[in-house]
């Protein structure tokens, strides 16, 4: 059987220089190995060292042309960067299983993926979630639980995720305590995440009968000097957070309030 | 999904005035209603010696933290007391952090809990 023509199409990533998306069509066989080289050289020519192959319309690739894509990969690890592959059919991704070629390679499930891969893994930027909610106490636990699921999602340990939850639960509950409540009122939950850390930032309007209640909660404690009594109702969860967290910042007026908490990644 | 929390109660054989509380869920501001109505009943009923099994309490938070001390005080008060088992390694931080762990009667298992009751 006759092997089907290979095409290769490259494009850039709008914003994303050092990004190139081949997309591959046809055979992969021993006599692409030649087209596949020169087309690598072409993209690390143009300092374009973060490869995403696209494999959709990929029929066969045979083991010469597998080799061929290792030794572009080790080239562009060499200036920094990587290969990637995606749109690989059930039957190639089984074909690269058998061959331990998955082990090597990265496989992303679509285009989309990858390129969100690489912002994450590569150029580390942060994703943002902003959520509003009304000012009720049974409304957090899920909220909790989401923003810890989105951080092991996103890598982070049992330990961190867990750390966040209380958090994200601690902050939440203060503010449907001590905020503003009505019909109406929301509470601004805003979680910013990157490889390294997570910043949590809650916003709400004050009730300006517990603002001199809240202000009291905010002189600042000796993280190393918290002690705690039974009968001590308040005050634990503002302790906690510090404890938990890297940085904690609290804003409070008559107006609004305002936290802010940075956790850095530790597993 | 809400948090929720579920309480089994069960005798503690040869222990008189003394139950054995199987907590299963998250303990936070939304669920302690729930257990500050269940456990308190019991110190109504004469029962002030108290084994919490925490090998399926999944979560605590500061709110849930200060029922605990809430209970264990009202147990010593009464001439009782309330001991905590099988804590989980990130409930057991937060009560940690939190400075709670010498005002609780922790033990890393149920039958040491039990044997240290009066």
């Amino acid at each position: 059987m006759k092997a089907q023509q290979l095409k290769i199409e490259i494009k850039d990533v709008p914003g994303n220089d050092s990004v190139a998306i081949l997309h591959f069509s046809g055979d992969l066989v021993a006599e692409s190995v030649k087209r596949i080289n020169e087309c690598f050289e072409n993209i690390i020519t143009k300092s374009k060292h973060y490869a995403i192959a696209d494999m959709t319309a990929v029929t066969l690739i045979s083991s010469a042309a597998l080799g061929e894509f290792m030794g572009c990969r080790k080239r562009l690890i060499e200036h920094g960067g990587d290969l990637v592959f995606t749109g690989l059919n059930i039957e190639l991704r089984t074909k690269l299983n058998l061959m331990g070629a998955t082990k090597i390679f990265k496989v992303h499930t679509d285009l989309r993926t990858a390129l969100n891969a690489y912002k994450w893994e590569i150029q580390r930027q942060p994703e943002k979630i902003h959520i509003s909610f009304p000012p009720f106490l049974k409304v957090v636990p899920p909220l909790r639980q989401l923003v810890s699921r989105i951080a092991r999602q996103k890598g982070y340990g049992n330990r961190d995720a867990f750390r966040i939850e209380t958090i994200v639960d601690e902050i939440c509950n203060n503010a449907v305590e001590h905020g503003k409540s009505g019909p109406g009122e929301m509470i601004d939950l805003t979680v910013t995440i990157d490889p390294d850390k997570i910043e949590i930032d809650v916003k709400n309007m004050s009730d300006p009968e517990k603002v001199p209640a809240l202000t009291a909660l905010l002189v600042p404690d000796d993280p190393e000097k918290i002690i705690v009594k039974p009968d001590m109702k308040r005050g634990r969860g503002l302790s906690l957070i510090k404890m938990l967290s890297d940085e904690l910042s609290v804003d409070c007026t008559e107006k609004g309030t305002s936290v802010h908490v940075k956790k850095v990644r530790e597993e | 999904m809400e948090s929720q929390i579920e309480l089994s109660f069960e005798d503690i054989r040869g222990k008189q005035s003394a139950k054995l509380i199987r907590f299963i869920g998250d303990l936070d501001a939304t669920t302690i209603d729930f257990v500050l109505k269940e456990v308190p009943s019991l110190f109504n009923e004469g029962i002030n010696n108290i084994v919490a099994d925490f090998k399926q309490l999944r979560y605590v938070n500061s709110t849930g933290l200060g029922i605990l001390l809430y209970f264990s005080k009202t147990a010593k008060k009464n001439g009782g007391c309330f001991k905590i088992a099988n804590i989980n390694e990130n409930v057991y931080e937060i009560i940690e952090i939190i400075g709670a762990t010498t005002l609780l009667e922790i033990y890393d298992d149920l039958d040491e809990a039990i044997a240290a009751l009066h």
